[in-house]
């Protein structure tokens, strides 16, 4: 129906007169020029020269030093950190996320949408007022501390800091938990009550129509949660910056202090290496996510 | 009547094993670790370290000028975004929608990238293309407008398409044209009136992330909001903290608006998950 009136409407449009046809051509994607140009400007070029930059010395000829740098030493070290925080919060944030979104998507009605709008609320703010919210909470003089070493549990006392990779996957867990709600609940919802009632009556324990029918349902979705929280976790910058002042080494630190501290010496190409590792790492993960979306498309019908 | 609504009440999946204990535990304990920050924020803000009732953390915060001239930057760049925002998606959604449907998926591919690109990486790279005209185009802080208009794309673009693929909008522009009215009347009477939710929508999300937004003014070093904020957190913990509380209750009221004007279908949800930087 739809493509049928697009089709005609070239021809039946009685407002257009006739044209020749390469100005109309013209007209037509002419509308979409001032957003291309603008992802040119502020997307395409800038991506195209950390891609150029992390491949070339600092007196422009090509060259693999910077790649080399960038993955070796403390800065592989900052890789590792980086994956280690991404892979620690995608794990918690995925699994609590999944058993929050059933508990959310099993109760009626105000609950459900309350949690909906807190969550994309959550989700999107985040950053540099959370560090700053967990600093009150777990912090060294946080009101948890407190209370936990009163009751003679001394968290710093045993290693545990805020400010380390264990603490921000901790305050992380603020903004993915949401995500992973928010990506799970409406598939959730989709499960049929036929489906439950089959398996139940082919016998099925509860556990079982978990595990044979509810989840490989939903592994797309939990699929493509992963991949977006893992997405999400890697280039977080604002609130470790906000919360260890950059002292963290994460791959996106690194390339901000490589930033500040000085692009025209020539050091932005090592930037430029690291830029571009993280760009193929969210890249793979980005390419992961579409491909999840695809399939679970199909159930979603 | 019975309507029948897959999921509606979640009566199925209470039968399927989610039993009233298992969801007070859950609930419980993800309910206290959002609630605690927040309590503990509030504690800590008037209280302080001392345990005495005071409200000098809010008074020297607001007397602090580059609270507001922080606060009045962000709140200028964030309706700068959101204009640039309405010229660019609005119009282009539309349009690609109406006369050129085969560069749809380019489109709406093109418009997540934003997310595989990490904001870090934005900033080195325009200071890296841009470095010899870089005195003239990033000395002034508008320039961040136009790239949070990048950055919120994957946000905007997506909450505006959506709308527009929920509309029969072919049939409405056909309908409106036979009927006599100009592209522009077209437009303007018919199309944006039923388009209304998902714009304020997509605009209010682009607002949202520009007043937010910290990366990438602290990497080109502008004092806007959540800069300020980081700052004074370095000198000023009960000010940071109170701050802070302030910023994420207010975060509240613009992102309430999107979700209750983008009505509680799971597609929409799927689509308005976001990341934080």
């Amino acid at each position: 129906m739809v493509s049928t009136l697009t089709h005609n409407r070239e021809e039946s449009s009685p407002s257009s007169p006739p044209r020749p046809r390469r100005r109309r051509a013209l007209g037509r994607y002419g509308g979409v020029v001032p957003y291309l140009v603008f992802l040119l400007i502020f997307l395409l070029i800038p991506a195209f020269s950390v891609l150029i930059g992390a491949f070339e010395s600092n007196d422009g000829k090509p060259t693999l030093a910077n790649l080399r740098l960038a993955f070796s030493g403390p800065y592989l070290h900052s890789f590792v950190a980086s994956f280690e925080l991404s892979i620690g919060s995608t794990i918690i944030a995925v699994v609590v996320g999944f058993v929050a979104a059933l508990a959310v998507a099993a109760t009626r009605g105000r609950p459900r949408a309350l949690v909906q709008s807190s969550s994309s609320v959550l989700a999107n703010t985040g950053g540099v007022p959370l560090a700053f919210a967990f600093i009150a909470t777990l912090g060294n003089f946080g009101i948890v501390t407190k209370v936990l070493s009163s009751m003679g549990i001394n968290l710093y006392a045993h290693g545990f800091s805020l400010y380390s990779v264990v603490g921000l996957i901790i305050v992380y867990q603020y903004f993915l938990i949401p995500v992973m709600i928010l990506v799970m609940l409406g598939p959730i919802q989709n499960i049929r009550s036929a489906w439950v009632e089959a398996a139940r009556s082919l016998g099925a324990s509860k556990l079982r129509f978990w595990w044979s029918v509810g989840l490989p349902i939903l592994s797309p979705a939990i699929l493509s949660g992963t991949v977006v929280i893992f997405a999400d976790a890697f280039a977080a910058y604002a609130t470790a910056e906000a919360l260890t002042s950059g002292t963290l080494p994460l791959v996106p630190i690194q390339i901000g202090s490589l930033i500040s501290g000085n692009v025209a010496a020539g050091e932005g190409n090592l930037g430029n290496a690291l830029g571009l590792g993280m760009i193929v790492v969210v890249a793979l993960a980005a390419t992961v996510y579409v491909l999840s979306q695809r399939r679970a498309s199909r159930w979603l019908r | 009547m019975v309507t029948i609504t897959p999921g509606g009440d979640g009566l199925h999946l209470r039968q399927a094993g989610i039993g009233r204990v298992f969801r007070a535990i859950v609930l419980i304990i993800v309910g206290a670790f959002f609630l605690i920050p927040i309590l503990a924020s509030a504690r800590y803000s008037v209280l302080g370290l001392h345990g005495h009732l005071t409200l000098s953390a809010y008074r020297s915060l607001f007397a602090d000028p580059s609270f507001r001239s922080s606060l009045w930057l962000s709140l200028q760049v964030a309706i700068l975004t959101v204009i640039l925002t309405g010229l660019l998606v609005i119009p282009t959604s539309i349009w690609v929608t109406v006369r050129i449907p085969k560069l749809r998926g380019l489109l709406d591919a093109l418009s997540i990238v934003p997310l595989g690109v990490p904001s870090v990486v934005v900033v080195l790279g325009l200071l890296g293309a841009y470095h010899s005209i870089l005195n003239l185009i990033l000395t002034s802080p508008f320039i961040l407008a136009p790239i949070y208009v990048m950055l919120a794309l994957p946000y905007s673009y997506r909450t505006f398409d959506t709308a527009v693929r929920s509309l029969d909008v072919n049939t409405l522009v056909e309908a409106s044209q036979s009927l006599g009215a100009s592209w522009t009347r077209t437009l303007i009477s018919v199309l944006l009136p039923n388009l209304r939710a998902g714009m304020i929508g997509a605009l209010i999300l682009a607002g949202a992330y520009a007043l937010g937004e910290f990366v990438v003014a602290s990497l080109l070093s502008f004092n806007t909001f959540p800069v300020f904020i980081v700052q004074i957190g370095l000198t000023a913990a009960a000010e940071a903290v109170a701050v802070s509380l302030v910023a994420l209750l207010v975060a509240f009221i613009p992102l309430s608006l999107v979700t209750i004007l983008g009505g509680g279908r799971s597609k929409n949800m799927r689509r308005s998950v976001g990341v934080t930087g």
